[in-house]
């Protein structure tokens, strides 16, 4: 192959049969069909702006984002992928484009009706230096930043990965969103360039993952572009042997994917598993199978050299300028072109006017036995101290005021040692599992997130959620001691009132399932046991749909047992 | 045994502290407040008086040995409010 991927834009071939979507329920659209989308776009774009345009883009299936991309390159626009579809975000950004195009608030899509058959494609041109695209970096260090990406970079990056790890005839299944670059190479421009299908929806569950491959034929094989956060959670108890050889190999991204998930991902779905390390600035870096150990490759044509400070300096063709750049990262490198990555350089804090290595009080935390991994942070809006996020085993979480409070003081006596006491972290926040967002990042969300109660007084303390399906979820929560509602119930006993139980599980419904609609009223709610300020529970939620109403099971499960069960009757989501 | 002030005090310092882990009942009226027991530093005595002058319209010198004898613990705390509050 001698032209680049984009320049070979193997989408418009007169190949109206060829499948370039991928569905478990059917045949999938064809190439035909996925043109006809974009002449309908096409038109839905004349009629909004002249060529040259830069459109806010969100849209959640991997194909009708693709055609939606297309069409718009194809006419000469551009498109901004906003990182998230939070009306925050959103709003943030449309001063910057001319409209938003997709399944967002106010989002233009193309009207079915207005079908013309028998109309084709506009083709355009790609200059290798025409703006492609912004995105947004996932916001591990502060605020998300935002990239521009030109087709050359886009093209040499697809090149390199296209000679590494060709996808002859794949199917590429996704797990992650296409909103950020590692998602939109490897699950949408890859297959498109590379004209081979891609699955129509996201997977967005293991169980569905298990399913999918199923129901591959048996020449069918498949790729699947994951992150650290599915891949860690893959279950042993579905039957994975009996759809193990349908997968070709697995790529992870976003952050190291721990050794044994690693080895476990390996030996439940019988492919290997290639990690990708790069970032939405610097693109693809490196890769490695830890199969092979945990040393990494440079991608081809990426230079990569070490400075006295074990600084990596990269050369990168995916890069804007041709130079040697230093990243935040060290590296050791090895004799064989391979290198270890030793983590980031140091970060540096003042506290109280003290200056402080939040790299070494990380490292001092989780030399604790008990401390599986740990994060010292400032924030922003508590400044003048210290906060630490601290992953444990779960029979090492506190579970009540008395718990938590001998373990901080515990973690606080070790910290003293070494460090002095401005400096030792003051809001804690104790996790079963690492808080990260879909990227595999403890962004800067997930952390205000964490720390919202803090702010916020009528807030449980929010430690972390699980969504094995969509319509359920398990939240970890706290009761803050510094609770406002705790005020007044009972003299000299504080506990949280019942009606805020409901009040709580009514809000994390709406935050976790999308819940929007009117709520109606509660049923069989009772209250077995009184929570208590400092107390530890689990928040289960589920929401299923009848015949004129929805219905939110809740229950509050502690140590002590059940404190809060019942069920929230809401009207039925109006269809927007 | 806790006065009425006693509490209150309690409830200031946790607030104005943002003391996470500790409810009135944690803090022991002759414990010391600072380094051991509750574990406090200078910079929330420099918190803590802005608070007592807020609250109480105490005026303290930061870093005089008259200070420190004052906030040694609860009970000299709640000593200090007794005698020099105009609020």
């Amino acid at each position: 192959m001698t032209q680049t991927p984009l320049q070979s834009a193997p989408w418009r071939d007169d190949d109206p049969a060829r499948r370039i979507g991928w569905s478990p329920a059917g045949p999938g659209t064809t190439l035909g069909e996925f043109q006809r989308r974009i002449v309908a776009w096409q038109a839905l774009l004349d009629d909004l702006a002249a060529p040259g345009a830069h459109w806010l883009l969100h849209e959640r299936d991997p194909l009708t984002f693709a055609a939606a991309l297309i069409a718009l390159w194809e006419r000469g626009d551009s498109a901004l992928l906003p990182a998230d579809d939070r009306p925050e975000t959103l709003a943030g950004v449309d001063r910057l484009t001319r409209a938003r195009l997709g399944d967002v608030p106010g989002g233009h899509r193309p009207d079915a009706s207005r079908d013309k058959a028998g109309e084709a494609p506009r083709w355009g041109h790609f200059d290798p230096e025409r703006r492609a695209l912004s995105l947004y970096t996932s916001g591990s260090t502060g605020a998300p930043q935002r990239l521009d990406k030109r087709f050359r970079q886009l093209d040499a990056e697809l090149a390199t990965h296209r000679t590494l790890w060709p996808l002859a005839g794949d199917v590429t299944i996704s797990q992650v969103s296409h909103q950020h670059i590692y998602g939109l190479l490897f699950a949408i421009l890859r297959p498109l360039c590379e004209a081979a299908p891609l699955a129509e929806t996201t997977c967005r569950y293991l169980e569905t993952l298990h399913a999918w491959l199923g129901a591959l034929v048996p020449a069918e094989r498949a790729r699947l572009i994951s992150a650290p956060p599915p891949l860690e959670r893959l279950p042993e108890s579905l039957d994975w042997a009996a759809v193990g050889d349908r997968l070709s190999a697995v790529y992870s991204s976003g952050a190291p994917l721990p050794a044994e998930a690693g080895a476990r991902v390996r030996r439940l779905l019988g492919a290997p598993v290639r990690e990708v390390y790069g970032s939405s600035e610097t693109g693809g870096i490196a890769w490695r199978d830890q199969h092979d150990g945990d040393a990494w490759h440079p991608l081809p044509g990426i230079g990569v050299r070490d400075d006295g400070e074990q600084r990596l300096w990269l050369r990168s063709p995916f890069l804007e300028t041709a130079d040697w750049q230093r990243q935040a990262d060290r590296i050791e490198p090895l004799a064989d072109g391979r290198f270890r990555l030793l983590g980031r350089t140091d970060r540096i804090a003042k506290v109280g006017g003290k200056r402080v290595s939040l790299t070494a009080m990380d490292r001092a935390l989780a030399a604790d036995p008990r401390v599986r991994r740990a994060s010292t942070l400032t924030l922003p809006r508590h400044a003048t101290r210290l906060g630490a996020i601290v992953q444990l085993d779960a029979a090492d979480l506190p579970r009540d005021h008395a718990t938590r409070r001998a373990l901080v003081a515990s973690l606080r006596r070790q910290l003293t040692a070494a460090f002095e006491t401005t400096v030792i972290p003051r809001y804690w926040r104790f996790v079963a599992a690492w808080p990260t967002n879909a990227q595999g990042k403890l962004s800067a969300e997930r952390i205000e997130r964490l720390f919202r109660d803090l702010h916020d007084r009528r807030q449980p303390r929010w430690l972390g959620v699980e969504t094995p399906a969509p319509d359920e979820c398990r939240i970890a929560l706290e009761v803050p001691e510094r609770l406002a509602y705790l005020d007044g119930h009972f003299p000299d006993h504080p506990v949280v009132p019942g009606v805020v139980l409901v009040q709580w599980a009514c809000d994390l419904a709406r935050e976790h399932l999308g819940l929007s609609a009117p709520f109606t009223g509660m049923e069989r709610v009772k209250f077995p046991l009184l929570l208590l300020p400092g107390e530890r529970v689990t928040l289960s939620l589920a929401l299923a749909a009848h015949d004129d109403h929805q219905r939110l099971m809740f229950a509050f499960d502690g140590a002590r047992g059940c404190h809060a069960s019942g069920r929230a009757r809401f009207a039925l989501e109006e269809v927007p | 045994m806790t006065t009425e002030l006693e509490r209150e005090l309690k409830q200031l310092i946790i607030d104005t502290l943002e003391l996470e882990d500790v409810t009135p009942e944690d803090i022991d009226p002759d414990e010391p407040l600072f380094v051991e027991g509750l574990g406090l530093d200078s910079i929330d005595a420099l918190e803590l008086g802005l608070a007592l002058q807020k609250t109480y319209g105490i005026q303290l010198q930061a870093d005089s040995d008259d200070t420190r004898r004052h906030f040694a613990n609860l009970r000299t705390l709640a000593t200090l409010v007794e005698e020099r509050r105009v609020k």
